[in-house]
């Protein structure tokens, strides 16, 4: 097997310890990287290695939980799903996702984030409350329904997308594409009834009117959700609402019983007997 | 444990203005923005021309126009001119495309991913090519007419 | 509700200025190639040019109607940028106040010109 040779890697990384007061400085290190290696093994490796000090987010290390998002050479990526040799260069700027509070190093503050994110009701809401906190079936959605939505569902929460929205850097009060993606997917959900509950909340100056078709945000979503999608969509439905043009579809019904069920199987009997 | 105050860290407004690695339609939003607020301090310029001189009468009127006719001001009008063919066409299109027209349909992303807008890109590139054209036809008169 | 009205109308303000502006630009700047194509126009910004205008009322009509529609679009639109910066609610309304006075002083005052001069 033949050895790889190892390229030392610069990674210049922000530091920032509150505890010791002072402001956020750089520190450089030198990581020896082989091919495959992504930035995330590289962080893992200094602290391993070089500084145990260092504070950085990660859980799957397979761009799934989206913890490890940061900015890495001025763009948002999520660093375990980029490899250090895309960049061409030996040398790496590390910093934290902008437009986060920082706790320390590369840790941000994410829950104003999910803040907002509760606040536009992430979940169906259905004007039958019965049926909704008690649910006695399934309801019925077919696929091509499904399928309008269905890309925006597959948000991992990283906040990429915000760190990457001219909006969000200057407007703190703005909600964010990932709260506007994620209030049209469930708009948008056959099964769901809650316009008017989630509309009165991103209908506002702040809200969905203050994006203005950057498209920063479906550019750096490490997941293909297409956020900017989402958002205009939204505003299309919320102009057709406003306007009462379309006709608005009936929520999705529950499915009615079977008439004629198959016979169950009987369970089969236990190949280990007691006694 | 002590309670640590997170240290903020927004971009401001240099969000707007810093565009880096992003693509085309973040640099488009930038011009958009640049343009539209250029035009507003050209209009209340020009409306103090047009409505304090031209009402005191023609000596008032001709001065002006014998100040304003040296190439700096000519120039200016030209890109007033630019300015606003660009923020009327890119605002076209952003209507088109923030209204899901231009925009592509959703479908379950399939790595490597694309987006909606890079989708109709084509289309963003033709709404360029139309702007060219014109601040080309702008530019004729602009140099050899007089303006 | 209000919200999407006021975008709504950021939007028609838009395509009607494209319009009125966009003859107004063609009328002022593009004189040689309006020449070409058989228009002849004597020197748009000159004093006798323009005050014949200014004696029509469908000119007259044309630059009030721009006025309206740009002071909206341009007044809105600068209210967006300056809410982008997020100041507190207090100053939220004071700005907004003082860009819809701001408009209609302007609206009154660059509309009585053209009026006044119809009948000079």
């Amino acid at each position: 097997m033949h050895k790889e040779k190892a390229e030392p890697i610069t990674f210049r990384v922000q530091r920032y310890n509150p505890e010791n007061g002072g402001k956020p400085h750089f520190q450089e290190f030198i990581v020896p990287s082989s091919k495959g290696m992504t930035v995330l093994d590289g962080l893992i490796y200094i602290k391993e290695n070089l500084d145990s000090t260092i504070a950085f987010r990660t859980s799957c290390r397979m761009a799934i939980c989206g913890s490890c998002g940061m900015l890495i050479n001025n763009y948002p990526h999520l660093a375990c799903h980029t490899q250090i040799e895309e960049f061409h260069s030996n040398r790496l700027t590390i910093k934290p996702l902008p437009n986060f509070p920082i706790i320390k190093d590369l840790v941000v503050d994410l829950a104003p984030f999910f803040e907002i994110h509760k606040s536009i009701k992430p979940y169906i809401l259905r004007d039958d409350l019965e049926e909704m906190e008690n649910p006695s079936t399934e309801y019925a959605q077919s696929h091509r329904a499904l399928e309008s939505f269905l890309q925006f569902t597959y948000c991992i929460k990283c906040g990429i997308c915000v760190s990457a929205c001219p909006t969000s850097a200057s407007d703190k009060q703005f909600h964010g594409p990932q709260a506007l993606a994620q209030c049209y997917r469930y708009c948008a959900d056959g099964r769901d009834d809650g316009e008017p509950d989630r509309f009165p909340v991103v209908g506002t100056d702040h809200g969905v009117w203050h994006c203005h078709l950057a498209g920063a945000c479906s550019e750096s979503c490490p997941k293909g959700v297409d956020p900017a999608l989402a958002i205009q969509l939204l505003k299309r439905r919320m102009v057709s609402r406003t306007l009462r043009l379309g006709k608005k579809e009936p929520p999705a019904s529950t499915l009615p019983p079977p008439v004629e069920s198959k016979p169950k199987l009987p369970f089969p009997e236990f190949t280990v007997k007691e006694g | 444990m002590r309670q640590i105050r997170p240290r903020q860290n927004y971009l401001g407004a240099g969000g707007w203005v810093w565009a880096g690695n992003y693509k085309l339609e973040r640099y488009l939003y930038i011009l958009h923005r640049v343009t539209g607020l250029g035009i507003l301090f050209f209009l209340l310029a020009h409306l103090i021309v047009t409505t304090f001189f031209r009402i005191q009468g023609q000596e008032v009127w001709e001065k002006a126009m014998t100040i304003l006719n040296n190439p700096l001001f000519k120039t200016g009008e030209y890109l007033v001119a630019v300015a606003f063919v660009y923020h009327a066409l890119n605002g076209l299109r952003l209507i088109l495309q923030e209204l899901g027209f231009l925009m592509a349909k959703p479908i379950p992303p399939i790595y490597p991913y694309s987006d909606a807008l890079r989708k109709k890109r084509l289309w963003t590139m033709a709404i360029i090519g139309i702007i060219a054209i014109l601040c080309l036809v702008f530019f004729y008169d602009f140099i050899v007419g007089g303006w | 509700m209000r919200y999407t009205y006021l975008w709504l109308m950021q939007l028609v303000t838009g395509v009607l200025i494209a319009v009125l502006l966009g003859i107004h630009m063609v009328i002022q700047h593009l004189e040689d190639i309006l020449r070409f194509l058989g228009f002849n126009l004597n020197d748009p910004a000159s004093w006798q040019s323009m005050m014949e205008r200014s004696r029509e009322v469908i000119w007259a009509g044309i630059y009030i109607a721009l006025l309206a529609v740009v002071l909206y679009h341009a007044l809105n639109g600068l209210r967006n940028v300056i809410l982008e910066l997020t100041p507190s609610a207090r100053t939220e309304r004071a700005i907004t106040w003082t860009i819809v006075a701001f408009g209609v002083i302007v609206f009154a005052w660059a509309s009585y010109v053209p009026i006044a001069l119809l009948s000079r």
